[in-house]
This record gives structure tokens, C-alpha cells and sequence, in this order.
């Protein structure tokens, strides 16, 4: 047993003879927020994509409380249940309400009563602030809310890990505000949370690990107080001084 | 002008004869469409779901051996059943099982027969159609289901095919409106129907006009009345286009304007709150935003 939740070990990825991800090594303890910065096309999405398995990894190792998930040994559903995922584009499923977007993972896969599942579900759209939105279906909401339904979704599950994949790309500046208060609290609630994410503020203030990434690899990772005062490596110099003439 | 007078009057003539016979083809031809519309619809979502399960590398070899098997064998029936006519469905069928098996596979019933060759055509049909149909969601569906640990079939069954079964709906109805007229070549395995009481009845008196204007009419009216259903289920397949806000609780007002029996409200002179907002009032003064 160690206290790494998640452990990445030489994880490559190769889309035909392009190599996206080269040796990328890091692990997530209990508790970590840790935010994967970097410029568009590095690999932080793949990065996510491939810990949920919805990339499978050229080569290299994903362990999950020291268990490899990458040889195909465990089930790939029952992990998937454990590790949340917020999406960029949100993935709510479009032919369900808000509630039942939050309650069917839990009555299917789960295995969970309805009954049950309903009131965790409001639970966390409680939390999120969309309790009043249960009826409503994915179309009638705004980007901001339906990201805060996903959110929601992805806790209901009770995950151990909870990956966001730029949750906040996808929306105008003042959603952005909703769905990063709600992630702040999460975080200040002890979440495990692994957060791709352009929101430099974010990265800097609310997380307590830093990776930048750049061309698939992993440049430098620390403190963010110390990473964002005084990057060492040259690109991520270049990187983030745009963000800190602002 | 003459010939249509006259055709009008045959058509009532034979119509007030016949019309039992009539109804009672359009009755069966009107089940049989439907039956076989449903059970093809089936066959064509099974198809989906098991053209379209997932493997990787690291399934085990056998595994992924079986699933590229069954793709193949799906693409085959919808190719032999999509590319020949269902009149020579229905003979190989009908005549051709217990002709080759020594009469040990043979159809004691029409309907049953009728049924099965118009189900399997339709699914081969439909099979494309639900195919397309899965294309066609946004595969950030099938990734927010199996993001909250979904298998194949929980993801189809519960999130995709809903979707792409309301899309390929209109398909669904041109399967059915094509099924209410083709289901008439069923005359070869003498499954009596609409357009077979037609032959019947001209057989006997050589009216073959006024018998057909009155097929025609009447498979207008099945067909129109199809697609009026078809259209009315659209609608009731996208839903209401407003949704109401829930105050689950009603308890539960806007934060600040709680009331508690035991602890009253914030604003209340005994309350905890209070007296510790006042005690921070005397020594910092009123805060700004504090009513």
C-alpha cells in the first residue's frame, strides 16, 4: 500500500506517428489539486483522456491505488466509476433532465434505488446551485449551468479523483465565475481534483500542484506559489509571462 | 367525363359488395406493416448495439476475433436481405425451408411466416438506419456515459439509442409506409391482404379498374394516416418546450431570511448571531453591505 491515489509512469501516447505525450511522469495524493497548464496542443487533454482510459496509452503505466489499469487486468468501467470526468463541452446526455442526468450512473452502475439516488443527487445539484433546474433538459440551460449539472453528475458518483478537462473553455467570462466558485469549494471540501485548465488565477490560487506542459512533455512541476514567482525552465518563463504582465 | 362516372359507379358497386373483404385486407395489411415495423425495428437496434461494441488492444485476441465476427455477419445479412427482392425472400422462405429440410422446418401458420420474412427484411433495412443514427450522436455522448463508468449496452440502451432513435424516427416511418405497400407481394405465399382481395375480387368480375382506384384510395388513407401517427409521436418525443422551476423545499428560502423555533432568526436580539454581530459593531464599527 502507498497514499498515491493515482501513479503515472512513463506514459506515452502516439496518434499514428504523431507522439503526443512522451514519458510523462507524476502521481495524485488524497486530497491534491493539482492544475496542468500549458499552451493548446501540448497534451493536457490526451494526458486526462488517457487516465480515464478514453484514450487508450501507447505505452507506460497508469496505477490506481498501486494497481496497473493499463494491462487490461481491471475492469475498466468499475475504475472509470471511481475517477470522475467535467468536460469542456459539458456531455450531458441530451435526452434526459438535469436530474435524471445526475441519477441514471448511480441506478446503473451503481446499482443504486431510485430513491437513493435521488436524493443524492439533489444533494450535489444543491451544492452546485441547480436544484431548481431539476426538470429542465440540457438544451433550456445556460453553458455555465450546464457545467455545474456536470459537475454535480460527476460528484454524485462519489468519485475518489475528479479530472476536469478545461472546464471553463467553453464559456463567457461571467460563467466562468460560477463554475470556478463552485470548483473552489470543492477543492476547500478536501476533493482530489486534476484540473486542465487556461484559468492562470485558478491554477495559482486554489491548486496545490503545478505540472506545465509543453510538445507532450512534462517542463517543470511544483508549488504554484514558487512555480508562478519564479519559473525556472525558459518555456515556462515564455509561457506564463503573458499572464503575469497582466 | 362518361368513363369516370362510370368508374364511379362500379366503385360503389363493388364497394357496397365487397367492402367487408375490403376492410378486413386493410385490417391485415395494417398488422402486418405494424408487427413486422416493430419486430424489424428491434432487429435493427440489435444490430446497432452489437456493430458498434468497442475493443482495444488490450482485449484478449479471442475476444476481439468474436466482435470483428459478428460485424461481418451483421454486414452480411444486411447486404443479402437489403439486396434481394422480398418476393424471393418470402418463396426461399416459405417454400424453399421445408422443401430443403424434408419438411421438418415448415410454417403451419401464414402469419407467422408473413411476419418473420417482412421483420427481417425491415431489420436488414433498419440496421443502416440505426447505424446511421448512432453516427450521428456527438461522441461527447458516449463519452460523458462512460466517463461515470457506463458499459456498452447501459450507454446505449440508456443514453444513446433514445437519441438516435428520435433522429432516425422519420426513417422509421418511410420503413413503415414502404412496408404497407410492399407487404402486398406476400400474395405469393397466399397471405391474404389488401391488394390480394383486388386479385380475388377482379378475378371473379373482370372489374380491374374500379377494384383498383379503390386499392389506391385506399392505401393513400393507410399511408396518410401513418405519417399524421408518425408525425404526432415526433412531437411527443421532443417534449415540452418549457420546464418549471422546483423549490423542492419550501423551507428553504434565499440565505439570511431563515427562521429556526428553537434559535429564531439571524435578526433576532437573542439569537447567537446577533450578538456577536453587535459585539463586532462596537469594536469595528458597521460593516458596509450589513442591513
Amino acid at each position: 500500500m502507498n497514499d498515491t491515489i493515482l501513479e503515472i509512469r512513463h506514459l506515452s501516447k502516439s496518434f499514428g506517428r504523431h507522439e503526443v505525450l512522451r514519458d510523462i511522469d507524476f502521481s495524485v495524493r488524497p486530497g491534491d489539486v493539482t492544475s496542468i497548464i500549458g499552451a493548446s496542443g501540448s497534451g493536457k487533454s490526451t494526458l486526462l483522456r488517457c487516465i480515464n482510459l478514453l484514450e487508450t496509452p501507447t505505452s507506460g503505466e497508469i496505477l490506481f491505488h498501486g494497481e496497473s489499469i493499463t494491462g487490461g487486468k481491471l475492469n475498466a468501467n468499475t475504475y472509470r466509476s471511481k475517477v470522475g470526468m467535467v468536460f469542456q463541452s459539458f456531455n450531458l446526455f441530451n435526452n434526459m433532465t438535469v436530474l435524471q442526468n445526475c441519477m441514471v450512473g448511480q441506478t446503473k452502475v451503481l446499482k443504486k434505488s431510485p430513491q437513493e439516488a435521488k436524493e443524492n443527487a439533489m444533494k450535489y445539484l444543491r451544492q452546485v446551485g441547480m436544484e431548481p433546474y431539476i426538470k429542465a433538459k440540457p438544451r433550456q440551460i445556460s453553458g455555465g449551468q450546464k457545467q455545474r449539472v456536470a459537475i454535480a453528475r460527476a460528484l454524485a458518483m462519489e468519485p475518489e479523483v475528479l479530472l476536469f478537462d478545461e472546464p471553463t473553455s467553453a464559456l463567457d467570462p461571467e460563467m466562468v465565475g460560477e463554475v470556478l466558485s463552485v470548483m473552489r469549494d470543492l477543492a476547500q471540501n478536501g476533493m482530489t481534483m486534476l484540473v486542465v485548465t487556461h484559468e492562470m488565477a485558478f491554477a495559482r490560487d486554489v491548486s496545490n500542484h503545478v505540472v506545465f506542459m509543453a510538445d507532450g512533455v512534462i517542463c517543470e512541476e511544483g508549488e504554484p506559489k514558487a512555480l508562478f514567482a519564479d519559473p525556472q525552465n525558459q518555456r515556462t518563463r515564455e509561457f506564463l509571462s503573458r499572464f503575469r504582465n497582466q | 367525363m362518361d368513363r369516370f362516372l362510370a368508374l364511379g359507379q362500379d366503385m360503389a358497386l363493388l364497394w357496397g359488395k365487397y367492402w367487408p373483404s375490403y376492410l378486413g385486407g386493410m385490417g391485415s395489411t395494417i398488422l402486418l406493416a405494424v408487427v413486422a415495423t416493430v419486430i424489424g425495428c428491434v432487429i435493427g437496434l440489435a444490430c446497432g448495439i452489437l456493430n458498434t461494441i468497442p475493443y482495444t488492444s488490450y482485449d484478449p485476441a479471442p475476444k476481439r476475433f468474436v466482435l470483428k465476427l459478428v460485424r461481418i455477419l451483421v454486414r452480411i445479412y444486411v447486404e443479402v436481405f437489403r439486396g434481394t427482392p422480398m418476393v424471393l425472400q418470402a418463396v426461399f422462405i416459405y417454400y424453399g425451408l421445408p422443401y430443403f429440410s424434408n419438411n421438418t422446418m415448415r410454417f403451419d401458420n401464414i402469419w407467422v411466416a408473413a411476419i418473420l420474412i417482412v421483420s427481417i427484411n425491415t431489420g436488414a433495412y433498419m440496421a443502416e438506419s440505426v447505424r446511421g443514427g448512432i453516427v450521428s450522436i456527438d461522441p461527447g455522448q458516449t463519452e460523458g456515459a462512460k466517463a461515470i463508468g457506463m458499459n456498452h449496452f447501459q450507454t446505449m440502451t440508456s443514453v444513446i439509442l433514445p437519441q438516435a432513435f428520435r433522429n432516425i424516427l422519420p426513417q422509421i416511418g418511410n420503413n413503415f409506409i414502404i412496408n404497407i405497400k410492399d407487404t402486398s407481394v406476400m400474395f405469393i405465399i397466399s397471405f391474404t391482404e389488401f391488394f390480394a382481395f383486388h386479385r380475388y375480387i377482379t378475378g371473379v368480375n373482370n372489374m380491374y379498374f374500379p377494384s383498383a382506384a379503390i386499392e389506391m384510395i385506399g392505401y393513400l388513407i393507410m399511408t396518410l394516416a401513418a405519417s399524421f401517427l408518425l408525425r404526432l409521436l415526433e412531437k411527443v418525443l421532443d417534449g415540452a418546450d418549457n420546464y418549471e422551476l422546483v423549490q423542492s423545499d419550501q423551507l428553504t428560502m434565499a440565505a439570511g431570511t431563515y427562521s429556526h423555533p428553537d434559535r429564531g432568526t439571524p435578526f433576532d436580539e437573542r439569537s447567537k448571531e446577533e450578538r456577536e454581530r453587535i459585539k463586532q459593531q462596537l469594536k469595528f464599527g458597521r460593516n458596509r453591505g450589513d442591513r
